[in-house]
């Protein structure tokens, strides 16, 4: 059960690490939600995992259920946003943001 | 089987990151959340699981790849090329750090165990009620800011053709 858990948070750590990579180097505003999204897998994945093994899954997947939904939120407002801004700028690339004039 | 699905989940989401086309990108995010969904089956997590699946990867994925569409012809970023020799010395490093930390690091947590009791409906309806308001209130603002987002988009829309034909 903890060698399990050990393992579980382990790849948490990978998964938050390349979706912060993800966010750090990337140019496509897609690409930066698509980091913002790794991360919260890694952050579910933890959550269930840490229930898991700490015989708690009832609450951790209660949390786990409202880190989707608010996750949900931000993708769909972050996607509208990004369709607006495309209309404008005829980019996705996020540079072309600093531009932007009132 | 455990070792297999989350190195599958990891291997599709560097995938998503580092493929070019954003169509595959997203339906690599997909295929990521399918694997984190069987997961959560494996761990007995039931309801998370069929959130994940229904929410994350049928829902967040159709957004996507709206969006993806909505923008097509604008998505060519010139991404740099350099991706293909810094992320692999990025992920080992970090692979090496995590190997060494984690054991050491989550070993100094204390076990608490917690006694639970009940079935899944009245921990998510009488223990986490507080939670399921929240999830209203953020749902509610998500929807809000989309309305309120395309509302305005048209009102400008509008005005900036007007101004492009003169």
């Amino acid at each position: 059960m903890n060698n399990l858990w050990i393992l579980n948070m382990g790849f948490v750590a990978l998964l938050v690490g390349v979706g912060l990579y993800c966010l750090l180097t990337m140019k496509n505003t897609v690409k930066l939600l698509i980091g913002v999204e790794i991360i919260a897998k890694g952050v579910t994945l933890a959550l269930v995992a840490g229930g898991y093994a700490r015989e708690n899954l009832m609450i951790a997947q209660s949390l786990a259920i409202t880190v989707i939904v608010v996750d949900v939120a931000v993708i769909a407002t972050a996607l509208a946003l990004i369709i607006n801004i495309n209309r404008h700028t005829k980019s996705l690339d996020v540079r072309k943001l600093t531009k932007l004039k009132g | 089987m455990h070792l297999f699905l989350l190195i599958g989940l990891l291997a599709f989401s560097v995938l998503a990151v580092l493929l070019r086309d954003l169509l595959k990108s997203a339906i690599s995010l997909a295929v990521a959340s399918i694997f984190l969904a069987l997961l959560f089956f494996l761990m007995n997590a039931v309801y998370a699981g069929v959130f994940e699946i229904s929410v994350v990867a049928g829902l967040i994925t159709v957004l996507f790849i709206t969006a993806i569409t909505l923008t097509r012809g604008d998505g060519d970023v010139a991404e740099s090329r350099k991706h293909r020799i810094i992320f692999p010395l990025f992920f080992l490093v970090l692979a090496v750090v995590d190997l060494l930390v984690m054991k050491k690091l989550l070993g100094q947590i204390p076990a608490i165990q917690g006694s639970e009791s009940g079935t899944f409906s009245q921990v998510l309806w009488n223990q986490r009620t507080f939670d399921l308001v929240g999830q209203v209130g953020a749902i509610s603002a998500g929807v809000l800011a989309v309305l309120a987002l395309f509302r305005r988009d048209d009102m400008h829309g509008t005005a900036s053709k007007g101004g492009s034909h003169e």
